[in-house]
């Protein structure tokens, strides 16, 4: 006799975000740099800080800081982030 | 003849209506939505239908329709249970263990047990927003091997597990590669045939293995914690199969852990942590609490030290050996976290002899003082373990207090302890 089973997983979820395009030159722009909380990643976004505004014409960056690098960033920083024109997440360790 | 007609009609109707009962269906009308709604009135309609005409129509054909549209889960079709258990692993469906086969009158049975209907919400991962329907746990609880009457344990765990303090994404996707351990309380352990003595962390008893297992399950198969995909542990641990266990309520006069928080007595309840491996320790050669709890104590400052410094809920799982002398001495669970709570500390100064001498100048000094809890309420201290031996264990937690300790009562269990 033959045997009927269920499949035990779900699909993916459904994407509703779309990619944002992309910018042609950073020259004149806003930067988030994403701190996730972690030992190290300060001095490594201080370092990404120079190289931006020294080689690529970065005129405002703007320092974020998730509180826990295993929680999501809050919804405040998330609300900085989307006045930015671009954001790195950086992961420190 | 007519009346002997509406007699036959009428407990075919009544054997329906039972039969829909059994399986689950629609016992619980506010979580009946959508698609289910739809089915829930048609079926109103059918019954009615039928009871007008109690004529006697084939009621196992709208059964089978009814039960077949409900359960949302694909359906594969194989030649037997060897079969099964190779599609499953070939697909990445199972822990690498073989699964029993779910098949659609096992799940249902699941279902009542835990008094589900299959499109109830038990939980929803909020970080990836990710929910978990009753469906898919008990398709997943009947491959860990759990019998109907688990359910209600499987369910609560989860939910669990769902609360915002525990952080399932964090701890599930860590490199820290923490477990879930999960500590059952009240008359659900008896009911079920849990163990909390002999071996208690290690094999041979179905309740506790099979539970932990579906908890794993659930999170392999609904979230994704694959190792080297959403799970990205180094190592992980061997309660990653599954790390679930009774507390020893019978042979100890101190409160369950459920009953220390929150839950009412006599009524069943599960605590869920997210922690590293057991580090075992003994102590055999003493009849003084204090000196008892010094060994505990002493693992609980090795692994701030060798592991991790953050304070959070750290776990402490006595055998009746040593609980007896704690007793005998007077002492309440109470005492032992007030205990630990003060003993259990190190000083960032210590952290140079165990080769991490790099980071004691940092933070506030080498003076600077840890604690491995919070408050002595952090300490979730459980009686289990066999009857001889002075072996005891410290279970730490993945990350301090990233993820805390969470307790529920388990909904149902008592009624269903005896299927």
């Amino acid at each position: 006799m033959r045997i009927r089973v269920l499949d035990p997983t779900v699909g993916e979820a459904t994407v509703t975000a779309s990619a944002a395009a992309g910018l042609q030159s950073l020259a004149g722009c806003t930067v988030g740099l994403l701190d996730n909380g972690k030992l190290n990643v300060r001095q490594l976004l201080d370092h990404v800080e120079e190289i931006l505004r020294a080689r690529h014409g970065v005129t405002v960056v703007v320092r974020l800081k998730k509180p826990d690098a295993s929680r999501p960033a809050p919804a405040a920083v998330l609300a900085e982030m989307t006045e930015c024109d671009a954001v790195i997440s950086a992961v420190g360790d | 003849m007519l009346n002997s007609r509406n007699t036959a009609g009428s407990r075919r109707i009544y054997t329906g209506v039972r039969a829909l009962a059994n399986w689950g269906w629609p016992v619980r009308l506010p979580a009946v939505q959508g698609r289910e709604a739809f089915l829930y009135t048609r079926l109103r309609f059918l019954v009615v239908w039928q009871v007008s005409r109690l004529n006697g129509v084939k009621r196992e054909e709208t059964e089978m329709t009814l039960v077949q549209h409900a359960l949302q889960s694909a359906v594969y079709e194989l030649a037997d249970a060897l079969d099964a258990n190779e599609l499953y692993q070939q697909r990445g469906w199972t822990d690498g263990l073989p699964i029993v086969p779910p098949t659609e009158e096992h799940v249902r049975k699941c279902l009542n047990a835990a008094g589900l209907a299959p499109g109830d919400i038990v939980g929803v991962e909020s970080v990836r927003q990710r929910p978990i329907t009753a469906e898919k746990v008990a398709i997943n609880a009947v491959m860990a091997g759990c019998l109907p009457a688990y359910l209600p344990v499987v369910v609560a765990a989860l939910q669990a597990v769902c609360e915002e303090d525990f952080n399932l994404h964090g701890s599930t996707a860590s490199t820290g590669g923490s477990a879930q351990f999960i500590v059952v309380n009240g008359p659900v352990r008896t009911a079920i045939g849990m163990n909390a003595t002999h071996g208690v962390f290690g094999n041979g008893n179905r309740a506790n293995a099979t539970i932990g297992r579906a908890v794993r399950l659930v999170l392999i198969n609904v979230l994704g914690c694959i190792p080297g995909q959403l799970d990205r542990s180094t190592l992980g641990h061997a309660g990653k199969f599954t790390f679930c266990i009774a507390e020893d309520e019978e042979d100890s006069p101190w409160p369950g852990l459920a009953q220390e928080r929150g839950v009412p007595s006599g009524t069943s309840g599960v605590t869920v942590l997210a922690c590293e491996a057991p580090r075992q320790v003994m102590n055999e050669w003493t009849h003084d609490p204090e000196e008892i709890l010094e060994t505990f104590a002493a693992e609980m400052r090795h692994n701030m030290l060798t592991y991790s410094i953050w304070p959070g809920n750290y776990a402490l799982v006595l055998p009746k050996q040593l609980r007896e002398l704690m007793v005998a001495a007077g002492w309440q669970k109470r005492d032992i976290r007030e205990y630990l709570y003060r003993s259990a500390r190190v000083y960032r100064r210590d952290w140079a002899a165990v080769g991490k001498g790099n980071i004691v100048a940092r933070g506030g000094g080498p003076d600077q003082e840890f604690t491995a809890l919070r408050s002595p309420d952090d300490l979730l201290v459980v009686a289990a373990g066999g009857p001889a031996g002075g072996f005891g264990a410290v279970i730490p937690p993945w990350l301090g207090s990233r993820s805390r300790a969470v307790t529920r009562a388990i909904a149902g269990a008592e009624e269903k302890g005896e299927q």
